[in-house]
């Protein structure tokens, strides 16, 4: 059955604009008609076809806002499940340093009443990742926020391999006096282990291969560029460390915090890099968080990164993406760009550009509808479409 | 031992059947019907009371538990991956619990280890009527053991020595089984030079599809992940405890994956058991999946099995399906379905005579039939020796 919304202000091609009319079908956008363009035809629409729609479900949208649904690029929702304790936690593999073979789609729980919360907070898209422990964490995973199994919100199973840097493995492994203790021996585990796929990956193609290993195996697709390289970075010196062995070893590279990323602006716009910021709605809990400021993103997209925001649920609850625009907007950042931070953007550094993130003809119709400005704290969710389907 | 039973209730077409005679000779059902003549050893006047095939626990760990001592051979707590551990290496079958199975009319079970490690050994099916292990073996090698969950993540927690997230147990089992297929590969090639590896070699059976990957898993995310691994590896599967199954219904039925459900009759003292419900097995068999109850020996006392199946009757399960589910169900989901789980010509002599209607918990066992060997638990029980 078809969906169809009127009026209402949609934000589209990076702004927002007066809509005439959002065809939903079968999950998809069919057809986005803005009021600009029916008045230049100047004609309304003829009788006859108005009542072919009889059939569809029409919802008056005027002076609501009409929005994609927002993308939160890092996540590690359900990994813990909220409200039942650690004993069930299932966020950082401890045993084993390196733990490129495991994968957080296997420890999703559809259930966490995170992914409801995301909903209401116009949330519809996620990426999971395991936690920032190990210097190797392992595989990432995109979902949508509806489904009873993890099969039926998958978007990528495995999306990317997430990679630590900075202060958590050193602390973590540095109190179990266990290497590495130090930042030179995490970027040394993780090429170690580079080093290694690139070689088995020379192996495998060799008449002799026989065995596989499952810990490299997990890495080909990082190797042969298939996925991501996740790189968990709050300092400055992480960031150009993770970069570094981006470079050495030919990775495509996301950067993930990006604390100081404002530090060496410069340098990431040259690299025309892509960086998920935040949470910078938290405090700062730990030195590498020292410089942490609403203004990264700003700074950063000046200089030419695709820059998305991120509230790392549970660190900051999902709910508070929209709030963490509307605070670089208070910072200085612009609504349009605050806005594509958790739309566009997200969805251009997860490699979904091409079904996620705008309202156009041919998108998933993740289409949220605000009864207020989306920035503005108190205005909330009133309808939630995911895949076509209504959930809010 | 000849035994014939006269005038008795027997299981048909959904309801007992009054005045059948029942001929067990060389530990096989020899004849069911009314007009049976026949000089045997032990004839039993049963005056209308009920005979069931014997009942089957498709899931338990008798005889690993050791009744009454404080450590037990369930568990291989210092080690993740041991599909080379056999139950039948550590059954005691001179336990207690074996007489009180017996007591409670249960001629086999599926014996296995627990399921607090990731991959923790092989399933064998034994009947209780032996003196040894080996002689109530059925099937040594009936389906490999595996765990998904909580129990799995709190042993290796305390152990300090484990993976202790759920990804972490996916990938130790996936790592397991990608070891297994390309050794496999290897020995097919001919080319194996290498030396046997005791644990591969125990999963053999499985990667070839002969035996089942037996999931132990209560939460849906749990079965989902037992489904998902054992889709990629093209493995046969049977979900264990499967206490939030009735939440992945369709699934398992479009899938035909059957659950060994239980043991139900338990307190939610661990979150994953949450949604624990006797509704399950109704869910479950409406959707057409394939259930068994299980008591989860020493989860739940052995005697307990009937009354599982008694429990999903109160909560609306009709009673046909429910004696199925400790008989014929069973010995389908083990594979032996072709000797064990009816009454009829042909089928291994196991039969279990009740007082009154076996799913009235007040009825007690009377007699019971393992591979024709006799046990009488009753004083009052008319047995006359034949000619």
């Amino acid at each position: 059955m078809k969906t169809i919304l009127e009026k209402g202000i949609i934000f589209h091609q990076g702004k927002f604009q007066e809509l005439d009319k959002l065809v939903i079908e079968k999950g998809k956008i069919v057809e986005l008609v803005l009021a600009s363009a029916k008045a230049k035809k100047g004609k309304p629409l003829p009788a006859p076809k108005k009542k072919a729609d009889t059939s569809a479900n029409v919802i008056n949208c005027s002076d609501r806002y009409i929005l994609p649904g927002f993308i939160d690029a890092h996540t590690h929702i359900s990994l813990e499940e909220e409200g039942v304790g650690w004993y069930d936690a299932d966020f950082n593999e401890s045993f084993g340093l390196a733990t490129p073979q495991v994968r957080a789609f296997d420890a999703l729980k559809m259930r966490d009443k995170a992914f409801n919360d995301a909903l209401h907070g116009g949330v519809t898209t996620a990426m999971i990742t395991p936690g920032s422990a190990n210097p190797i964490g392992g595989q990432c995973c995109i979902v949508k926020m509806v489904g009873n199994v993890a099969e039926a919100a998958v978007v990528k199973e495995s999306s990317g391999m997430k990679f630590a840097f900075g202060e958590n493995p050193k602390r973590v492994y540095g109190e179990q006096k266990k290497f590495p203790s130090t930042r030179m021996g995490t970027a040394a585990v993780i090429r170690e282990w580079l080093m290694k796929a690139q070689d088995y990956l020379k192996r495998k193609k060799t008449k002799e291969f026989k065995e596989r290993e499952i810990k490299l195996e997990a890495m080909l697709p990082l190797i042969e560029g298939k996925i991501q390289a996740r790189a968990h970075a709050h300092m400055a010196d992480d960031i150009i460390t993770a970069y570094r062995i981006a470079q050495e070893f030919n990775l495509d590279m996301v950067f993930d915090h990006c604390t100081e990323g404002h530090l060496i602006a410069k340098e990431l716009g040259k690299w025309k890099a892509r960086a998920v910021v935040g949470p910078t709605f938290s405090s700062r809990s730990k030195p590498e968080l020292r410089n942490k400021t609403f203004e990264t993103v700003e700074i950063l997209m000046d200089e030419g990164c695709v820059v998305a925001l991120t509230t790392d649920h549970p660190v900051m609850p999902i709910e508070g993406l929209s709030v963490a625009a509307a605070l670089c907007v208070r910072h200085g950042l612009d609504e349009e760009r605050a806005i594509k931070a958790i739309t566009e953007n997200p969805a251009i550094i997860l490699g979904l550009d091409k079904r996620l993130g705008k309202l156009e003809v041919g998108y998933d119709a993740d289409v949220v509808v605000w009864d207020g400005h989306p920035l503005d704290v108190r205005s909330k969710t009133e309808a939630v479409f995911v895949d076509g389907n209504r959930v809010i | 031992m000849s035994i014939i039973f006269n005038n008795v209730r027997i299981p048909m077409s959904g309801t007992f059947f009054p005045g059948q005679k029942v001929l067990v000779e060389k530990g096989k059902i020899a004849s069911v019907g009314s007009m049976i003549r026949k000089n045997v050893e032990k004839v039993i006047e049963c005056e209308q009371k009920y005979l069931i095939p014997g009942l089957i626990d498709a899931h338990s760990h008798l005889g690993l538990f050791e009744s009454a001592v404080p450590v037990d051979d369930i568990n291989e707590p210092y080690a993740d991956i041991t599909p080379h551990l056999r139950p039948l290496d550590g059954v005691k079958m001179r336990d207690r619990a074996m007489e009180d199975a017996r007591r409670a009319g249960i001629s086999t079970c599926m014996v296995c280890p627990g399921s607090e490690r990731p991959i923790s050994g092989i399933c064998s099916i034994l009947k209780t009527n032996g003196n040894s292990a080996d002689v109530g073996l059925i099937v040594e090698q009936a389906g490999v053991l595996m765990s998904f969950g909580e129990q799995v993540k709190v042993t290796a927690r305390k152990s300090e020595r484990s993976y202790v997230t759920r990804m972490g147990i996916s990938a130790l089992i996936r790592e397991t089984l990608m070891k297994a297929q390309d050794y496999y590969a290897a020995k097919q090639s001919k080319k194996m030079v290498k030396d046997r590896e005791i644990d591969m070699e125990a999963l053999i059976p499985l990667i070839k599809g002969e035996v089942a990957m037996r999931a132990c898993a209560h939460r849906a995310e749990d079965i989902m992940a037992a489904i998902r691994i054992a889709d990629e590896f093209k493995l046969k599967l049977v979900i264990e405890y499967g206490t939030e199954a009735h939440l992945l219904a369709s699934i398992l039925a479009e899938k035909k994956i059957p659950v060994v459900l239980g043991p139900t009759l338990i307190p939610r003292f661990r979150y994953e058991l949450n949604e624990k419900t006797f509704e399950s097995a109704k869910i479950l068999m409406d959707a057409g999946v394939e259930v068994a109850f299980t008591c989860d020996y020493p989860g739940l006392p052995i005697e307990t099995l009937r009354v599982a199946a008694a429990m999903a009757i109160q909560y609306g399960l009709e009673e046909k399906r429910a004696l199925a589910a400790i008989t014929e169900v069973p010995a389908t989901i083990l594979g032996v379905d072709a000797r064990l789980g009816k009454i009829k010509k042909g089928m291994d002599g196991d039969l279990a005579l009740f007082s009154g209607h076996p799913l009235d918990i007040r009825s007690h066992l009377e007699a019971l039939v393992v591979d024709g060997d006799l046990f009488v638990f009753s004083k009052d029980l008319k047995i006359e020796t034949g000619s």
